[in-house]
């Protein structure tokens, strides 16, 4: 079984690493825009043939990889600048009233499908790339800052977080050097599984034409704009989707896998037998049970 | 939280929060043209900045109106008449773009979700049967690298393998306008694409709570009772791995919303998803809030649903609402 394992963390790995070193190095490698040949060809000095205005595939390719990466690294950070204190101070606070102010309006944005609020936004604004971050972190933030909430709340009925209060520490020290501390697992965790997400919706927003130029170098783009000549000209369309396909899945495999080694190595030192069944059920379930 | 004393309560509540949810976005859809930098009929005009063309959307929209007015107008239209208004682009009643729509769409929603409840539960007990051997793996193997793959790019490598290379499908449903069933060929792969997300999620989730349940306490007991493994399995650790699944089963709904609209565009299927972006694209608010409410009402509905469905099989686990 941990061979398994082992194995599913070193293919995560590699399938993740071909369209990431693409994505970070590739702009360095492009070169200057050569001259505009026929739409869709194939060969003449092209590697991948020209794409649906004339331009180089693997330039393109080259290019596209970047603003996928970036949107979705930045959109997960910033979801999280919010949740996190929204979370903490939702769980720590005394006042039920200022906790049910906090959280009930994330609950009603948490049913609004995430796509249908991207696109009703888009139908007003014209976003960049800049706003699709911003309206990616926005639709993350209602769940993430319910998962801090939850995972602070537990902590914080902990006998060590009432001895730093009757010790008269200050709210920062117990809020973020004990509570913020001790939930760094979940966090990462929930990272993890929520950095998938994230790409799936940038990557899909894109690809309806949100926050991009409609001739951007961008591999949710290029799958757009390409499918007309998918029969002439395959190439210009199958390279992208295969880089986005293999992006997701080998974050999706790489946490996963990272995840288990980290909750094997953790949990049975610390819990007797019998309880580190029940937590084992819970925790299992939980686990799968992902937005 | 208080305790949720009974399932009336509990669905008290949730209406309470689903109506809510709804009131949000049709707010949401409001405050955003309110919201619009400047004179919003230039706004809307967008790349067609002729006078006439904004003077027409301003007339159309009554933009000389307090919102809160012209809210309350749109709501009082929809609530006595149906009335969901005017496109500003054709002049249509919003209605007819969804009853057009609504035909295709609901076709590849019910299909899917009829293939999705048997191939999930199924998968997973199989994958939970045989845990740690090679059909558990292969299972869970795929089901999460599967997990994560965006729809339009899984859509477009099917459609390169099996309509390009294999020549078995029609690469898009052109030409067959909403006759869909008339022309199954064209279903295939649209329903495969929607189904690839959520039954992945779902078999994995199967898979997770039958091997807690066959583990527990009470289907040991019920072993050594000597009651055959097909009844254990079945009528006593089944129903347990139900409830967490169901729940799951309403979160795939947001899915499935996602998943419509991208496989609309990509097999041009004449749907709601189709329309709710031609609209977008023409930034014609009128439909896209009409939409948007239809969207919003059936994703509050339908969690609602789930929800109730979840509390009933586990009082304990303590949904939100």
């Amino acid at each position: 079984m941990r061979n398994a394992r082992g194995g599913r963390f070193a293919l995560g790995a590699v399938v993740v690493a071909v369209p990431l070193v693409l994505a970070l190095i590739g702009p360095a490698l492009a070169g200057e825009p050569g001259p505009r040949a026929a739409s869709f060809t194939l060969g003449d000095g092209h590697r991948l043939g020209t794409d649906f205005v004339g331009r180089d595939v693997w330039r393109q390719v080259l290019h596209g990889g970047r603003p996928v990466v970036l949107t979705a690294l930045a959109a997960t950070v910033l979801a999280y600048l919010v949740a996190l204190p929204v979370g903490l101070f939702g769980a720590l606070t005394r006042r039920r009233r200022v906790e049910e102010l906090l959280m009930r309006p994330l609950d009603v944005l948490l049913a609004v499908p995430s796509l249908l609020l991207i696109l009703l936004v888009a139908t007003v604004f014209s976003p960049g790339a800049v706003g699709l971050a911003l309206l990616v972190a926005v639709v993350n933030v209602p769940d993430a800052a319910r998962l801090v909430r939850a995972a602070a709340t537990e902590i914080a009925a902990r006998p060590a977080v009432e001895a730093l209060r009757m010790q008269g520490e200050t709210w920062w020290r117990t809020a973020v050097g004990y509570v913020g501390r001790s939930m760094l697992r979940t966090l990462a965790a929930d990272a993890g599984t929520r950095l998938t997400g994230v790409l799936y919706l940038v990557a899909t927003a894109a690809f309806l034409g949100v926050g991009v130029a409609p001739d951007a170098a961008d591999w949710a783009v290029m799958v757009d704009r390409n499918r007309t000549g998918l029969f002439v000209q395959p190439w210009a369309v199958i390279v992208p989707a295969l880089l986005i396909v293999a992006l997701t899945t080998g974050t999706n495999l790489l946490f996963d896998a990272a995840l288990d080694r980290g909750a094997r190595r953790g949990a049975p030192t610390r819990t007797p037998r019998t309880r580190a069944v029940g937590t084992g059920v819970r925790s299992r379930a939980e686990k799968e049970a992902r937005p | 939280m208080a305790r949720v004393s009974g399932l009336r309560s509990f669905v008290a509540r949730r209406l309470l929060l689903g109506a809510l949810q709804i009131v949000a976005v049709v707010l949401l859809v409001f405050a955003l043209t309110e919201a619009l930098p400047g004179d919003a009929a230039v706004a809307l005009a967008g790349d067609q900045p002729d006078p006439a063309r904004i003077e027409a959307i301003r007339a159309a929209m009554e933009l000389d109106r307090p919102a809160w007015e012209r809210l309350a107008d749109w709501v009082a239209g929809l609530l006595l008449h149906g009335d969901f208004g005017t496109s500003l682009t054709s002049g249509r009643p919003v209605g007819e773009y969804i009853t057009d729509g609504f035909g295709p769409t609901l076709l590849l929603a019910t299909l899917t979700v009829a293939l999705l409840v048997p191939a999930g539960f199924g998968l997973g007990v199989l994958a939970a049967r045989h845990e740690g051997r090679i059909v558990d793996r292969v299972i869970s193997s795929v089901t999460l690298a599967v997990y994560a793959v965006p729809e339009f790019a899984l859509g477009v490598l099917l459609v390169t393998v099996f309509a390009l290379q294999l020549g078995w499908l029609p690469p898009t449903a052109v030409g067959y306008g909403t006759d869909l069933l008339g022309h199954p060929s064209a279903l295939v792969l649209p329903v495969l694409v929607l189904l690839s997300r959520p039954v992945c999620s779902l078999v994995r989730l199967v898979r997770a709570g039958m091997i807690d349940a066959l583990a527990s306490p009470y289907v040991a007991q019920a072993r050594r009772y000597g009651v055959a493994g097909v009844r254990v399995r079945y009528a006593h650790a089944l129903p347990n791995a139900l409830a967490p699944a169901a729940q799951q089963l309403a979160r795939t709904i947001d899915w499935l919303l996602c998943g419509v609209i991208v496989v609309e565009t990509l097999y041009v299927i004449p749907g709601l998803g189709t329309v709710l972006l031609g609209a977008v694209a023409e930034r014609d608010v009128p439909v896209v809030q009409g939409l948007a409410v239809v969207f919003g009402a059936l994703t509050v509905a339908l969690n609602l649903g789930a929800d109730v469905v979840a509390h009933r099989l586990a009082p304990r686990a303590g949904v939100a609402a």
